[in-house]
């Protein structure tokens, strides 16, 4: 419509300026735009502004005036207050939201979920890994790790005394050492007594963190010799909660396993060391003694400039110089080889066996995020398509496109904030629920936290996310065509406009998350099926029904003889109580400590020479194996003619009878007889036994009676098998105890099930974390795909209505709406596979019984996504099929 | 006089006032003039176009606006109308006078402006 001339008609042959005519012809067009935004039609919006016209050339003030002709400005600034502008659009976008309550709860809660476990598990990430250790120049702190060449490395990262003494006396990259070895004590400070975990250091180590203690002062080298009531230092936390923070508590007197100590000092709230646990410190001493030697870990401190690699280079050189400790080293390492220190950072030892796992979750928690942000993307450009003519309306009264496009940004902004603060209170209240789901093992979670730093990160991410919510929303708005989005009508079938750059981009959108839910769930799959392959795996005994206990013995000194009455009258006792089929007590239980390891020559079965055997030593009762469901693959087990006096006998386990003893151990002698000791025979062979994990390879390891034993008393842990639940028997136990010897205490009462799944605590979380964040991006995208079929079928309307027109059945309208998602669907499924395959191997580490190719996660999860795609699209298909072809031809 | 009258009668004398308000923040088209007029005053005063431009005419006529047609990059020129120094001080004029007034309305009548 030119309105120009409609003006130039409505004034007739009187004159009129030509600049009065133009601009009366812009407000023509305005407002007759503005008209047909407003819904009215089109024929109605022409004649109102006819009817207006005809008013101007009904005012004589229009004819004969002639305009001042100045030279035309330059190009007007945007808007003299940029400020202003933005404070309204942020005013206008929080009134765009208030009045879609739908849609903004939609949409700002999923940036809130995205952006909430993203926060969480940074927090994690950053305070377990990055976060420095609260110790003055930490960074120059490394763990040290003791080793030699085929080394068995049945303790873990340790070091003995021998090297530790030798480096000790002649550092020169190190500025000192320091030794710990932890322990569980019976703490007696008056009230009730209570097992706590302390930690025996030598005196260097609180001066070589460089932490001193807020009252009194902890131990010095003379003291790791004292006998008579030894220094403690209590950590800030025991000294609050057994002595009330009371400033009198220097030199009190507390018992630790009955043993008298006197309190030296007590910690800052902040020190935890060697982790928060640790609630008691005693001395240690180190010393070299000639064909001994002590385990226990240890830290140095590294001089300013020199590398871990070079310390551990001393400490090898130190090491090997030193003094042999002898064959002891055997027992330890089951290798003679020299000697070999290695210095890790503290920080990253300490943090290795999470690391892996943290930074692997990091990666899926921000796909969770790209999904989360991807989903209000695409209800963004949805929204953006149908609010193109109040762009445009806005294009046509003078807003540039950066106007339009800072529009978009502001409404993405706020929606971007507003999920960002409540991803960080849900942040918050993830952070609040993390001690119960994570593993008590799980290294620095005191130091986890939502501080300031975490804050900014949320914030970041909430305008990364924002951006990224509304780059696409915002080009979209740029490029709005004046003409073509006011002429619309909105009934149009896809394929017009803009609408078909948006529906493609919405299609990619979906197609990416279902890609990234359908990595996530082969992840969560794999790492599901390899916790119950861990569940269910052979270890070697049977937990069911079978009640343990560890007892803590009276402070004095057993003969051998001595520890097995006490043994064998406590087992008569428990044994007679009815529902208890079978009683043992034992040195060391799987998933329990207590393992002792011994070093003894054995005639190889393959070249007949005496080599020295390593082996893990246990003690144990007649009825052990058959309470715990250990098999016996040979030969018998322990029976009441094993004893004191009858010719010592041993049992071992296959590993060791393949390693030293042959096809044919029973009737073997370990060793020839001796005019100290007889050589003890093999009576019996049991299936190898998987004491800590079942990932751990089998070790060679040898069982004695508590009927034959003639060492000191060892650490005892009853296990009773139970008709029924165990835990039923719980108290009865205790009492039975306590009634036979007083001064024999119950420490922990505890199914073995309940051993087991705690120790398959960490693969647990990451199965239950996987398949969390699998199950929320895959309903994130099922949503996502819910809302673009739907709108979808919304812009389709006429054509379905001329499909069914022309013959077309419900069915075949709903079969092509199903189609339309599930191509989406099968797009990204086969990509999401692929990525799959890329990216598998980044979790074969924790994987146990299953590969990262299970061809039944790669057969279940495409399943999976493909239901509930067509669960997504249910809905719309039905709303297609049931679409009026009358109503919709009619628009 | 009806309530109708009245309000008519101060809707005719607050014009000036309005269109000078509205330029005091920045140059703006007729279009646009009349387009805010109606949003911030939430559709109480509806300027008929056949009194906006006018209005602006004479305003222009009388030295206290200035207006000028301004081409952007990619778009049609459009008249602009700026408020001049004269303007200004008209304006800060005719606020005065409508301050007095309604001093003086709440004095006898109690109608305060909101």
């Amino acid at each position: 419509m030119d309105w120009k001339d409609e003006v130039r008609t409505a004034f007739g042959p009187r004159a009129v300026d030509d600049d009065v005519v133009e601009e009366l012809a812009q407000h023509a067009s305005l407002a007759c735009q503005r008209a047909m935004a407003d819904a009215a039609d089109p024929r109605e919006a022409e004649r109102h502004v006819r009817l207006q016209i005809a008013q101007w050339a009904a005012d004589p003030a229009f004819v004969g005036r002639r305009r001042p002709r100045g030279s035309p400005l330059p190009p007007l600034p945007e808007s003299s207050s940029h400020l202003a502008g933005l404070f309204q659009e942020f005013r206008h976008a929080c009134r765009l939201l208030w009045r879609q309550p739908g849609y903004s709860a939609i949409a700002v809660l999923t940036i809130a979920l995205g952006i909430g476990a993203t926060t969480a598990l940074f927090s994690l990430a950053y305070g377990v890994l990055f976060k420095p250790l609260p110790w003055p120049h930490a960074d120059r702190i490394a763990r040290l790790y003791e080793t030699r060449q085929g080394a068995t490395n049945r303790f873990g990262a340790i070091m003995t005394s021998a090297p530790y003494v030798a480096w000790r006396d002649r550092p020169s990259t190190i500025e000192g050492l320091a030794a710990w070895s932890p322990d569980r004590v019976m703490l007696d400070a008056g009230g009730d007594p209570s097992r706590i975990r302390i930690a025996a250091a030598t005196s260097s180590l609180f001066p070589l963190l460089g932490v001193a203690p807020v009252l009194g002062t902890p131990f010095t080298e003379n003291d790791e010799s004292l006998e008579d009531q030894p220094p403690v230092v209590l950590s800030y936390g025991l000294w609050q909660e057994r002595f009330g923070g009371s400033r009198d508590v220097i030199g009190r007197s507390v018992r630790l396993d009955r043993k008298p100590y006197r309190i030296a000092a007590v910690m800052p709230r902040a020190f935890a060391f060697p982790d928060d646990d640790t609630q008691a410190w005693v001395p240690l001493r180190v010393q070299f003694i000639k064909g001994g030697l002590s385990i226990f870990s240890a830290i140095a401190r590294l001089k300013p400039g020199v590398t871990p690699v070079q310390a551990a280079s001393e400490g090898t050189a130190r090491a090997r110089s030193g003094p042999d400790p002898g064959v002891v080293v055997m027992a330890v390492f089951g290798s003679r080889a020299s000697a070999q220190i290695t210095a890790v950072p503290f920080l990253e030892a300490q943090t290795a066996g999470v690391r892996p796992a943290i930074l692997v979750f990091l990666v899926a928690v921000g796909l969770l995020l790209v999904t989360a942000v991807a989903n209000v993307a695409s209800i963004q450009l949805a929204r953006g398509t149908a609010r193109r003519r109040e762009m445009a309306i806005r294009a046509a009264i003078g807003a540039g496109g950066w106007r339009l496009v800072r529009q978009s940004l502001v409404e993405n902004a706020v929606v971007g904030l507003a999920g960002g603060v409540g991803g960080l209170f849900l942040a918050f209240l993830l952070h609040r629920a993390m001690p119960s789901f994570l593993p008590p093992t799980f290294p620095r979670l005191n130091d986890v936290g939502i501080d300031l730093l975490v804050a900014a990160f949320a914030l970041a991410i909430s305008l990364v996310a924002s951006l990224a919510c509304g780059a696409l929303p915002a080009l979209q708005a740029r490029r709005v065509k004046v003409v073509e989005s006011l002429a619309e009508d909105g009934l149009a079938p896809t394929g017009v406009g803009s609408r078909l750059r948006s529906s493609r981009a919405r299609a990619l959108i979906i197609t990416a998350q279902l890609a990234i839910a359908c990595v996530l769930l082969v992840g969560a799959s794999l790492l599901t099926r390899s916790f119950f392959s861990m569940l269910t795996a052979d270890r070697g005994y049977d937990p069911t029904n079978v009640l343990t206990a560890t007892l803590s013995l009276p402070e004095r000194p057993f003969t051998g003889a001595q520890f097995g009455d006490l043994v064998t009258a406590l087992l008569e006792r428990v044994k007679a109580v009815p529902g208890f089929t079978h009683v043992a007590l034992t040195s060391a239980l799987p998933l329990t400590p207590g393992e002792s390891l011994a070093s003894f020559p054995v005639r190889s079965w393959q070249t007949g020479a005496t080599v020295q055997a390593q082996a893990a030593s246990r003690v144990v009762s007649p009825d052990y194996f058959a309470a715990v469901g250990v098999r016996l693959a040979q030969g018998r087990p322990f029976g009441a003619d094993d004893t004191r006096t009858s010719k010592p006998v041993v049992i071992v386990n296959r590993a060791f009878a393949r390693k030293y003893l042959g096809a044919r151990p029973v009737g073997v002698k370990l060793w020839d007889d001796t005019p100290e000791r007889q050589g003890p025979e093999v009576i019996g062979v049991i299936e190898d036994v998987r004491h800590r994990s079942v990932t751990d390879a089998p070790a060679p390891e040898i069982y004695r009676t508590f009927a034959q034993w003639q060492g000191t008393a060892v650490p005892l842990t009853l296990a009773v098998r139970t008709l029924g639940n165990p835990s039923s028997y719980a108290q009865t136990l205790r009492a039975l105890v306590r009634q036979h010897d007083a001064s024999i205490s119950v420490d922990a009462i505890t199914p073995m099930e309940t051993l087991l799944r705690s120790s398959l605590s960490q693969p647990r979380l990451y199965s239950v974390l996987a398949g969390t964040l699998a199950t929320l991006a895959l309903v994130i995208a099922a949503v996502g795909l819910f809302g673009v079929l739907g709108y979808a079928v919304g812009q389709r309307t006429r054509e379905i209505g001329v499909r069914t027109a022309l013959g077309a059945r419900p069915g075949d309208i709903a079969a092509l709406v199903l189609w339309q998602g599930l191509a989406m669907a099968g797009g990204g499924l086969v990509l999401g596979l692929l990525l799959s395959f890329a990216a598998a191997k980044s979790l074969s580490t924790f994987l146990y019984g299953v590969t990262v190719y299970d061809p039944v996660s790669y057969i279940v999860v495409p399943l999976v996504l493909l239901a509930a795609a067509a669960v997504a699209c249910a809905v719309p298909a039905r709303r297609a099929a049931r679409v009026d072809p009358l109503r919709a031809l009619r628009g | 006089m009806s309530p109708h009258g009245v309000v008519t009668e101060l809707k005719r004398g607050s014009t000036e006032l309005l269109i000078l308000a509205l330029l005091e923040e920045q140059p703006r088209h007729g279009y646009e003039i009349a387009r805010l007029i109606d949003e911030r005053s939430d559709g109480e005063i509806t300027f008929h176009v056949a009194s906006l431009y006018p209005t602006l005419y004479r305003l222009e006529d009388k030295g206290l606006l200035d207006g000028r047609w301004v081409e952007r990059a990619g778009q049609r020129r459009r008249r602009y109308y700026r408020i001049t120094a004269q303007g200004r001080k008209a304006l800060a004029s005719q606020r005065n006078a409508w301050d007095s007034f309604f001093l003086a309305l709440n004095r006898v009548a109690r109608v305060r402006p909101t």
